[in-house]
């Protein structure tokens, strides 16, 4: 059997019914925060694009995932346990961190659902950052380890219910809480939170190549 | 001497890699023929980036089948990493041999016809040792500087059959480009993939093309085909260089923000939009180039109404029009709202017609200026054809002009064939008229 891209399954965290984090063996594998593998589970020819959750200084990878209600590959990986493996290819994509600005640059991070995976990940590799992240979910309990960041950068905002940080959607709270134009933006997520956010912060004034994607579906 | 026969489909790093193979059949003692000739040796370099490309590969490879039954045919190129297995089952095709083992043809050959166990798969996997290609087929020498892609666009095929990106050390680059520019060349292409994210150690695209334009003697640079994404202002600043043609192939895809987000291409359309006004502004006479997909899944008439727009804002003088085909295993193929084939035929149809518009816009916009022609060839008829450093097909009535020479000319109109062309006429005769 080819091994090299194999990986062990450490352990799987459950944080909601859906939600779930795998930790695996990152066998020496160089990532940037940012960047995604390409993941499926060993043996299957079906795979896909995760982003890593865990930090660029930890000696395992996690990735944070969704299942996804008639989903293929979240549906298996949610299966696995640890002592299982997975194939692994990548790191892959460009959806980082420039490092001449981690130490004095102003940073937005937008999510919604899984998409704060990114944005964990830089927040563990670069406890120094200057950050504020909206987290957009339909309930409180899909704030995934929020504990980990500072309440003053957390904003979480929930659309279907009010006790959240803010109660609607983060473009909801981006419009009536505009961005400086220094602000360099990322979005990450489902495809229409990612299309409104750029309008909206390109109407504040914040120059497009300040704003960087990932678009998750 | 066994005869040889190639024929390349897709894009120009194919053809590149045919040419360096072509070669060194060449000088390996074979002869080489012409696809249409009976050959002992098929060589089928294949496409696989959208259905027609399949079925165009698949056309070619049972035509050398039965142009000589007894002729060896080898399949290499995309398809032979996307399909390996049926086309390996098939009985009109020799060997298979994928992307990253396609420089050990001329070794799986002549193992083979040593009467040696020639297996593809024996082959170290090596994207860039072809050699400088001097029996090529064209008057331009392609010069390969990266291989592979880490875009992960939606819908592309190119990630999964070439790999992942990698660059050739700078260099092996420059070593090559002085040897072909000391064989004579004239014009050097770079090619690969994805060219702009060429990074060798310090050295990424911007330095790699300065440090190409450093090099004596008398021939210039075309960076072709690229895509939009990270260029700084030196870039732009570039192509003050008078060894750096004024033209580029900037791959559009979609003028719609909500498409280019879909597709997880890394621009704007507004950015596009800034870089084609900035090449304009700085280079008023620039040719710009590009590629468009119609019918991407979900694409709505408004969202290709805005193509159809920015096509027309920027005039690119040639438009490669795609019609989205799903390739299995991208994301695009689990995307609902699959367009149907009438209305995909109706958007290639209408932008077609603005390539042609623009083209020929842009050709009489061109009329009364200078060119420096690069002859490609000079026919029975006496005229000469070959691009100048616009990339603009010129074809010259006049004695005494020779093969791989640059020629000073002024267009003078445009010439109605099978392709539409540009007359022009010696500048040294035109000063004198
Ligand atoms: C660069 C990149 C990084 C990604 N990172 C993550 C990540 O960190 N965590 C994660 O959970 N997912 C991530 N995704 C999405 C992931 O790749 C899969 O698409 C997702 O797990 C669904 O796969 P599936 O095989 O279960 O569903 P499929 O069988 O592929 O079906 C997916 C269908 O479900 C829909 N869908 C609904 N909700 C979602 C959703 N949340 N994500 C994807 N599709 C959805 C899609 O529109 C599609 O029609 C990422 C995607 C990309 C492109
Ligand atoms: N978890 C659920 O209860 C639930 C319910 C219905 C469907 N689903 C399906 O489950 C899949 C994954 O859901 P998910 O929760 O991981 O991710 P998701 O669909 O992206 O939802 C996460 C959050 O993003 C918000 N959102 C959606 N569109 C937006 C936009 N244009 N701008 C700003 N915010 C926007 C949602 O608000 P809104 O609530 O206002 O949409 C929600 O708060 C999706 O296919 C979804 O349709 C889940």
């Amino acid at each position: 059997m080819k091994t090299d891209n194999t990986h062990a399954i450490l352990s799987v965290r459950h944080l909601t019914a859906t939600a779930y984090v795998l930790q695996m063996t990152r066998r020496g594998l160089g990532f940037r925060a940012g960047q995604h593998l390409l993941l499926g589970k060993s043996g299957s020819i079906h795979n896909r694009e995760y982003s890593v959750y865990s930090g660029e200084k930890e000696d395992f990878f996690e990735v944070l995932i969704k299942e996804v209600d008639d989903g293929l590959v979240s549906k298996q990986l949610k299966k696995l346990q640890p002592g299982d493996h997975v194939q692994i290819e990548g790191p892959l994509g460009f959806f980082t961190i420039d490092k001449d600005f981690i130490e004095n640059g102003k940073f937005l991070f937008v999510a919604t659902g899984s998409g704060i995976a990114p944005f964990h990940s830089f927040t563990r590799s670069y406890p120094e950052l200057n950050y504020t992240l909206l987290h957009g979910v339909r309930k409180v309990a899909e704030a995934y380890e929020k504990d980990h960041y500072p309440k003053s950068s957390h904003i979480l905002c929930t659309s279907a219910e009010a006790s959240g940080d803010f109660h609607g959607r983060v473009t909801d709270y981006l419009r009536s809480h505009p961005v400086s134009a220094d602000t360099h933006c990322y979005l990450c997520g489902n495809f229409n939170m990612i299309h409104e956010a750029f309008d909206i912060l390109e109407q504040q004034g914040v120059p497009a190549d300040q704003v960087h994607a990932e678009v998750y579906f | 001497m066994k005869k040889i026969a190639f024929k390349t489909l897709g894009c120009r790093l194919n053809q590149y890699e045919t040419d360096a193979l072509a070669s060194r059949f060449h000088s390996g003692s074979y002869e080489i023929v012409d696809f249409n000739e009976s050959a002992d040796i098929y060589v089928v370099n294949t496409c696989t980036v959208t259905n027609q490309s399949d079925q165009k590969s698949r056309q070619t490879i049972n035509q050398a089948k039965r142009l000589n039954e007894n002729a060896m045919v080898v399949v290499t190129g995309c398809m032979a990493n996307n399909y390996k297995e049926s086309l390996l089952e098939s009985k009109a095709i020799d060997f298979v041999v994928d992307n990253e083992r396609k420089t050990s043809i001329f070794s799986l050959v002549e193992k083979h016809f040593r009467g040696e166990v020639a297996d593809p798969e024996g082959f170290d996997h090596d994207v860039f040792s072809y050699e400088a290609a001097y029996k090529t087929f064209h008057t331009r020498s392609m010069i390969k500087i990266q291989d592979g892609c880490d875009n992960f666009c939606t819908f592309c095929i190119i990630p999964k059959v070439r790999g992942r990106a990698i660059s050739r050390p700078a260099k092996e680059i420059l070593n090559n480009i002085r040897e072909v520019i000391d064989y004579g060349f004239k014009e050097v292409v770079l090619t690969g993939v994805n060219i702009g994210r060429y990074q060798d150690e310090e050295v990424n695209f911007e330095l790699l093309v300065e440090q190409i334009l450093n090099l004596p003697g008398d021939f210039r640079l075309r960076i072709s085909s690229i895509e939009p994404d990270g260029f700084s202002d030196r870039f732009f600043e570039l192509f003050a260089h008078p060894k750096l043609t004024p033209h580029l192939h900037l791959c559009l895809q979609s003028g719609a923000e909500s498409i280019l987000l879909k597709m997880r291409r890394m621009y704007t359309a507004k950015q596009f939009r800034q870089m084609g006004e900035k090449l304009k502004a700085l280079y008023p006479d620039f040719n710009l180039t590009t590629d468009i997909i119609v019918g991407f899944p979900g694409e709505t008439q408004e969202e290709f109404d805005q193509t159809v727009q920015l096509a027309n804002e920027l005039q690119f003088s040639h438009i490669h029009t795609f019609k989205y085909s799903v390739r299995t295993g991208t994301r695009a193929e689990r995307m609902p709202d699959q367009l149907s084939e009438k209305q995909k035929n109706q958007r290639s149809e209408v932008v077609r017609q603005i390539s042609d518009h623009n083209k020929r816009a842009y050709y009489n916009r061109m009329i009364g200026k200078h060119q420096r022609m690069l002859i490609e060839r000079i026919g029975s008829d006496g005229v000469a054809r070959g691009y100048g450093e616009n990339y603009i097909p010129i074809r010259l009535k006049a004695k005494n002009v020779t093969r791989n020479t640059f020629v000073d000319v002024v267009l003078s109109h445009l010439h109605e064939g099978k392709e539409l062309e540009v007359c022009a006429v010696l500048a040294s005769d035109h000063i004198n008229a």
